[in-house]
């Protein structure tokens, strides 16, 4: 593992050449790594005058690579090209300056601008100088939603493919397989799944993650949109649903939208950019697959955890399906119930 | 004077009070000394002591509910460990109906296992409400 000292010398004679037309500077100083981030590392630094940010894959995915399925996420390669395609567009996302594959002494990473913003949800969902903000970030996760959804995929990288429900189903059975089949409330939360899926829709380009947690906000609402990593293609209600899900509330349980909104003004939101209406129910059966996705992330952690790779937050997050597990079952139920 | 006896006087040490001991010296030595990433995984590694203390007192209430239920829904039985295992693959070879009495069992069982892995989980102040009627009932 790179120390933090290391880290620097490498970033130091990397960045020397690649931000040399672009952002002043000679050395990389005050770099710090932020909290958080169980797959990959965020780090911040000065160069020069310019707050920059550094996301870095140090570990080998080798061990659950070979899983059909994209759960870790991108290469951090391929998610510097998404952000690439979602800066031409009206979505706030930072501004990628430097990327490096795997081979490289640094490691798979890229470096992006900062944007000034809250990330942390404990602070500005409660906090009420965010009170404006909140009131207005539904609606604007609706219009930013719908124009990620309008990027074209033919630009996107090749391992960002089309796919269908069957193939989810297939993939999401497979695995829980793999992990030993430990939990009878995914695979009823997967049966459930399956025996309500709604028609094939059209594939558009879903953010994948696009939560309270990834979400940078100010005093006038969303500011930034970070996290492009679980990027993949699905139908547009998907990425609606997985914002919505219990898990991302964090605690805000009356607010159904991320924790601080409500249905109707994501969905009015969206309609303004899309020009069609995304229908509720939809809206919610993703949100039942969201929960279960997130069970797959908590197992996905404890495997890796397993093979060698990780510290106590990665074991830790494992325990964390049975949140996952709680809300399919109580989410199914308000189905039902519905 | 009055002499010590058995009762007055504890000299052994548990393993729950192992636990509240390195929990103690997580929280009030390692995690104020420790910054950055150091410092954060000391507060993972302070919960996750909280999760072991609480799995060791509902573990066995977690043991009745599922020999119970291998004996519903588990035709050719199953070892204590495995009941969990065998009824997610018997479901996924939907060998099982799913009516109230099943998912009555998967609430049940669901409310102990985040009690014992996050009580705190906003969600399940909801479940436990809605369920605890049904699934002492089921």
């Amino acid at each position: 593992m790179t120390s933090p000292e290391g880290l620097k010398q490498l970033l130091n004679r990397a960045l020397r050449e690649q931000l040399a037309a672009t952002i002043p500077g000679e050395s990389v100083a005050q770099l710090t790594r932020l909290s958080g981030g169980a797959n990959n590392e965020t780090w911040r630094l000065m160069w020069g005058e310019t707050p920059l940010i550094l996301r870095r894959r140090p570990f080998s995915t080798d061990a659950v690579a070979d899983l059909e399925g994209n759960i870790l996420g991108l290469s951090l390669v391929d998610e510097a090209a998404v952000i690439g395609l979602a800066n031409e567009t009206d979505v706030p996302a930072p501004q990628v300056h430097a990327v490096f594959d795997s081979a490289h002494p640094i490691g798979e990473a890229f470096l992006m601008g900062f944007i000034p913003g809250e990330s942390i949800p404990q602070r500005w969902l409660a906090d009420e100088d965010y009170a404006d903000a909140r009131n207005q970030l539904a609606y604007q996760c609706g219009e930013a939603l719908a124009r990620i959804h309008t990027i074209d995929c033919s630009q996107l990288p090749k391992t960002i493919g089309p796919t269908t429900l069957e193939k989810r189903f297939d993939a999401a059975q497979k695995r829980l397989h793999t992990f030993g089949d430990i939990s009878p409330v995914m695979q009823f939360g997967l049966n459930w799944l399956m025996d309500h899926a709604p028609s094939e829709a059209p594939c558009v380009l879903l953010h994948g993650d696009f939560r309270t947690g990834n979400l940078l906000i100010d005093k006038n609402g969303l500011a930034g949109v970070l996290d492009w990593e679980l990027t993949h293609q699905g139908p547009a209600e998907e990425d609606l649903g997985y914002l919505c899900t219990n898990v991302w509330r964090f605690g805000q349980l009356d607010k159904p939208v991320g924790g601080f909104g409500h249905y109707a003004d994501l969905i009015a939101g969206y309609e303004s950019i899309a020009g069609w209406t995304p229908a509720l129910e939809a809206i919610r059966y993703w949100e039942i697959f969201a929960a279960l996705s997130w069970g797959l992330v908590c197992q996905t952690m404890g495997a890796l955890w397993h093979s060698g790779q990780g510290d106590v937050e990665r074991a830790a997050v494992a325990r964390r399906r049975s949140e996952a597990e709680l809300d399919i079952l109580l989410l199914i139920e308000e189905w039902n119930a519905s | 004077m009055k002499q010590d006896t058995e009762a007055d006087v504890q000299s052994d040490v548990s393993a729950d009070e192992l636990l509240r001991a390195v929990k103690q010296f997580l929280r009030e030595s390692a995690i104020p000394a420790l910054s950055g990433r150091d410092q954060f995984n000391a507060r993972v590694a302070a919960n996750v002591l909280g999760i072991i203390e609480r799995e060791q007192a509902l573990r066995p209430e977690l043991t009745m509910l599922d020999q119970d239920a291998a004996e519903k829904w588990l035709p050719r039985g199953a070892a204590e460990q495995d009941v969990g295992v065998e009824i997610a693959r018997a479901l996924a070879n939907r060998q099982i109906a799913t009516d109230e009495l099943f998912v009555n069992y998967l609430k049940a069982r669901q409310l102990l296992v985040t009690a014992i892995n996050n009580p705190r989980y906003p969600s399940r102040m909801i479940a436990e409400r809605r369920w605890r009627n049904s699934v002492d009932g089921g």
